[in-house]
């Protein structure tokens, strides 16, 4: 079994709201100082391919990112988490590349790449969470499309698919190849690398390709799509405000207190 | 009479056949001379550490603790047994040598007021002493029976055979007088007193037939003792100043050994191999006296953890299992390390005529004691290396088998993952902080290096200071009297990272490496030289592991800094508070580093009352339980180290506990909280409590 899992670096989503800025005018956030981590979505879906491996056997885990030279370290750690191999294709200046063209990068490099049984991406990102790339993947790969997943299993010759739902989960079986997007459960925490891997990581290859290497047109790739724009970017306004109701009695105070709560949240 | 220059004493009398003496002495030594050597065998199997270097220091080390036995006599009970023990058998050792001297190589020293004054009066007293030291040992262990002890049949045994030497010297020397009418007899009196009972009770040749069977017997007693003593815990004795001759003499706080990881193949320790013979040699000088244990805070508030035990199960696996442990080729028979032929036995190692080819067992979990639970519950207070007699590193062999969890295996607890993943990730362990490093500045006008020229030292806020919210006030107090004493000061802000103590001891020595070198490199990029922090733990990194990285600096804890300013007259306190204060010693400033005045000077000048001691304080302080990543690990409610230690204050009658540490601030704060009850109990920080002193006052206030 072949499994490739698509990685994203962003910037660290743990970072205090005080030292969260956005630059409207580009709208995107600010680097500032806050680190660059692996979306934790992204990491739920190793761990899930690493666990399946395990059980499973005989499988190869190759870990893919298209990002700034800086993801590098994204997936230097997955190899320390002990994926087989890893492949980054280097975006050279569009900063927030839309989930079509980061499709259609990731597309491009699964077939350079080789053939898979298994796509693993992670559910949204922590940045911008769209959730589009699981879905339009599949579509330009044009494989099956299984989201919410938290784990795999292999069961003569198909794949156990356990997803999350609205009411709970189901298990879907799904004839490989398929795309699957994953969500986080308490089972697919991801594992922390021993040091000795981590050392190890980084003296083992690192395929890096750019944009032209896999046959995309860069300016294009940067101009992005235009399927949707980002009209605004603003960091929300919270407004705290302590009201006490009035009352005589207890009915009173718990009438007036329910009066309250029906004007301000328009409720009923 | 005889003249007193004439005094002696005939040796053997009654005794002959002396030869069968001489033959039995041959096994004796045998056996005695092999116990010693398996043991150096056994420890030159652990990996080189310099530890002959500064012979000057170390003698005065080996005078003080060996011979002057000062750490033993920090339990006068204890103390005073055995040096009474001791002493007593240097003197009858020294005693049994000047007779050997003079029998066998006809010396004749034995003779005159020598004899009389050293070798009958000054040698019968101290036989009485050793008779009186086994009694008050006996009557310890077995009235009292305190927990710390281990007690084994070996131990009684001990006693016993001790107690029937001197008591068999005393008859054989009292037959002897009596038997002989030795004219000296009244210089040994407990002989003599012997004597008389025996003139009262037998006859002259019944004196002879007991002296007779007596000596034989004390011989062969004596023989058998020396025979059997390497292979029990008086082989203490020899590895006892060896090991204080050996000991770390850097502070306790420099304890932890460094990695080099380009050279190391297995990172941390999970067999006796991966430790240094200093370690090895550590196992084999416990005497078991359980003081480490005793002052354990772990231990103590009735976790498994048990520094002795991880000692002395670690001894008895290296000496009963030598072959697994060592991973030598095994044979059958017991391994005395002298290079028999190689037999491999088991099929799933590698046929190979290396004798060091298997692989040595594995000691995590291999005893109780070295349990990863327990291996888990250590603070790193260092109290147990305090209180050991003998200078056993208990503490640092902990930090190399969790090292060993967590660089080789990843397995340590999910909330110390946390605190490591997050300082990984953000350079500081609190993860899901929404604090910031400015946070605490707020109002304040404070430089960053970066935006100054001026400053004379730099202030490190260490994580704990910044983004614990309690934390913040006790470093805007310390700023704020930076500033009103005019201390041309800035700070890292945003480039500060942490220090990285809580990866070091929680075990990721990697991680500790890769954060210390960030730091050193940042703070020599602002050529920083003087560096005044709030928290012990960056005060100790900074002090001795910062250095080899090439991080020099003047590294001053607040309260230094603070109590000489005060000194110095550049801050002036007015009336302090009306309150009891106690001091809480963090352990890494205190016991490991050997501050312990500075901030008692804060205290005193915080209040007009004299401030009260808790009765473990200064270097046997009780740890916070916050240290060695343990302030990130929810303890169990009802076995909590800050609750013992807040109690501790409490039943001081102290109104104030003051502390010297961010960890301790949020521990002891915790604590004190779930004790209190309806009292009225704060913990504050030494330079909030100057603060409170010495901070500007309106005018109007400054009369009441």
């Amino acid at each position: 079994m072949n499994i490739l899992v698509c990685l994203k670096q962003i910037l660290d989503p743990e970072i205090p709201a005080r030292d969260f800025r956005v630059v409207a005018a580009k709208r995107e956030a600010e680097r500032g100082s806050a680190s660059l981590v692996t979306n934790i979505f992204c990491e739920n879906a190793l761990e899930t391919a690493l666990q399946f491996r395990e059980r499973a056997g005989g499988t190869k885990i190759t870990v893919l990112s298209y990002g700034q030279p800086s993801a590098e370290d994204s997936l230097r750690k997955a190899l320390a988490m002990k994926a087989d191999a890893a492949a980054l294709v280097v975006n050279d200046g569009n900063t927030n590349p839309d989930p079509l063209t980061v499709a259609r990068v990731l597309a491009a490099a699964n077939a350079k790449l080789g053939t898979f049984d298994l796509i693993m991406v992670g559910r949204e990102a922590g940045d911008w969470g769209a959730g589009q790339t699981g879905g339009l993947l599949a579509e330009m790969l044009e494989l099956p499309c299984v989201s919410f997943v938290d784990s795999i299993e292999s069961v003569g010759g198909k794949l156990h698919l356990k997803r999350q739902t609205d009411t709970g989960w189901e298990t879907l079986a799904a004839e490989p190849p398929v795309v699957v997007t994953v969500t986080n459960d308490e089972h697919n925490v991801p594992r922390i690398p021993k040091v000795r891997d981590v050392m190890m990581s980084y003296r083992q290859p690192l395929t890096q390709w750019t944009l032209d290497e896999l046959g995309i047109n860069a300016d294009e790739a940067r101009a992005g799509n235009t399927y949707y724009d980002v009209a605004e970017l603003a960091i929300p306004q919270k407004e705290t405000r302590c009201e006490f109701v009035s009352g005589d009695t207890l009915d009173e105070k718990v009438e007036a207190f329910a009066r309250r709560i029906i004007e301000v949240t328009g409720a009923m | 009479m005889i003249s007193s220059a004439e005094a002696t004493r005939q040796i053997y009398w009654n005794i002959s056949h002396l030869w069968v003496m001489y033959v039995l002495l041959l096994p004796t030594a045998a056996s005695a001379g092999y116990g010693i050597y398996r043991h150096f065998s056994r420890w030159r199997r652990g990996l080189p550490t310099a530890r002959f270097d500064r012979p000057a220091e170390r003698g005065k080390l080996l005078f003080k603790h060996a011979v002057a036995q000062r750490r033993t006599a920090q339990n006068f009970y204890a103390g005073l047994f055995h040096r009474l023990i001791s002493y007593g058998f240097v003197i009858l050792t020294i005693a049994t040598t000047v007779v050997a001297l003079d029998a066998d190589l006809g010396t004749a020293i034995m003779r005159g007021k020598f004899y009389l004054y050293f070798q009958s009066f000054i040698v019968d007293i101290f036989g009485a002493l050793v008779m009186v030291g086994v009694g008050m040992a006996a009557a310890r262990r077995y009235l009292k029976r305190p927990q710390k002890l281990v007690y084994t049949d070996e131990a009684t045994l001990i006693l016993v055979v001790i107690f029937l030497l001197c008591l068999q010297g005393f008859l054989i020397e009292g037959w002897r007088i009596a038997a002989t009418n030795d004219p000296w007899g009244a210089w040994s009196p407990f002989g003599n007193l012997c004597a008389r009972a025996s003139r009262a009770l037998m006859s002259v040749e019944a004196m002879e037939w007991a002296h007779r069977g007596t000596w034989w017997f004390h011989l062969v007693v004596s023989f058998g003792f020396i025979a059997w003593l390497p292979y029990t815990k008086m082989m203490h004795i020899i590895t006892a100043p060896l090991n204080i001759y050996t000991a770390n003499l850097a502070p306790l706080g420099a304890s932890l050994k460094n990695i080099d990881f380009e050279q190391t193949e297995s990172f941390g320790v999970n067999s006796l191999k991966g430790f240094t013979w200093k370690d090895l040699l550590d196992f084999d000088a416990c005497t078991e006296c359980g003081r480490c244990t005793a002052v354990c805070p772990a231990h103590t508030v009735g976790k498994e953890l048990s520094p002795r035990d991880i000692v002395l199960q670690l001894r008895d696996l290296m000496h009963e299992h030598p072959r697994d442990a060592f991973g030598l080729a095994s044979t059958i028979g017991t391994a005395n390390g002298n290079g028999q032929p190689a037999s491999i036995t088991p099929a799933d190692h590698e046929p190979t005529t290396d004798k060091e080819a298997r692989k040595p067992l594995p000691i995590i979990g291999a005893v109780p004691a070295t349990s990863p639970a327990a291996l888990w519950q250590c603070t790193t207070c260092a109290a147990c290396m305090e209180a050991c007699p003998v200078f056993i590193e208990q503490m640092p062999k902990i930090v190399d088998m969790r090292r060993y969890l967590v660089m080789e295996e990843a397995e340590f607890p999910d909330s110390m993952q946390s605190a490591i993943m997050s300082l990984e990730k953000r350079g500081h362990p609190y993860s899901g902080t929404q604090a910031t490093r400015l946070d605490w500045t707020e109002g304040l006008n404070v430089k960053h290096l970066s935006e100054t020229k001026e400053a004379e030292v730099l202030l490190w806020v260490g994580c704990g200071g910044a983004l614990i919210e309690r934390n913040q006030r006790v470093t805007r107090a310390t700023a704020q009297l930076l500033e009103q004493a005019g201390v041309r000061f800035a700070i890292m802000g945003r480039e500060e990272k942490c220090s990285g103590d809580p990866a070091r001891r929680i075990g990721n020595e990697f991680l500790f490496e890769t954060l210390a070198k960030e730091n050193v490199g940042n703070l020599n990029k602002y050529q920083v030289k003087k560096v005044i922090t709030a928290c012990p733990h960056c005060f100790n990194t900074f002090k001795h592991e910062y250095p080899q990285y090439g991080g020099k600096f003047e590294v001053y804890h607040h309260s230094e800094y603070l109590a000489r300013l005060v000194a110095e007259g550049k801050l002036k306190p007015l009336v302090g508070l009306d309150k009891k204060i106690t001091f809480h010693d963090p352990c890494y400033l205190g016991r490991q580093n050997g501050v312990y005045d500075a901030p008692r000077e804060l205290v005193q000048i915080s209040s007009r009352q004299s401030s009260i001691e808790m009765e473990r304080s200064r270097n046997k302080s009780f740890c916070c339980g916050g240290g060695g990543g343990m302030s990130f690990v929810d303890e169990p409610a009802d076995q909590r180290v800050n609750q013992e230690r807040a109690q501790e204050a409490i039943d001081t009658g102290a109104d104030i506990l003051a502390v010297g540490c961010p960890f301790c601030m949020t521990m002891m704060e915790d604590g004190i909280n779930a004790r209190k009850g309806e009292r009225d109990v704060k913990v504050l920080d030494v330079s909030e409590l100057l603060w409170e002193a010495a901070k500007p006052r309106p005018l109007e206030n400054s009369t009441s």
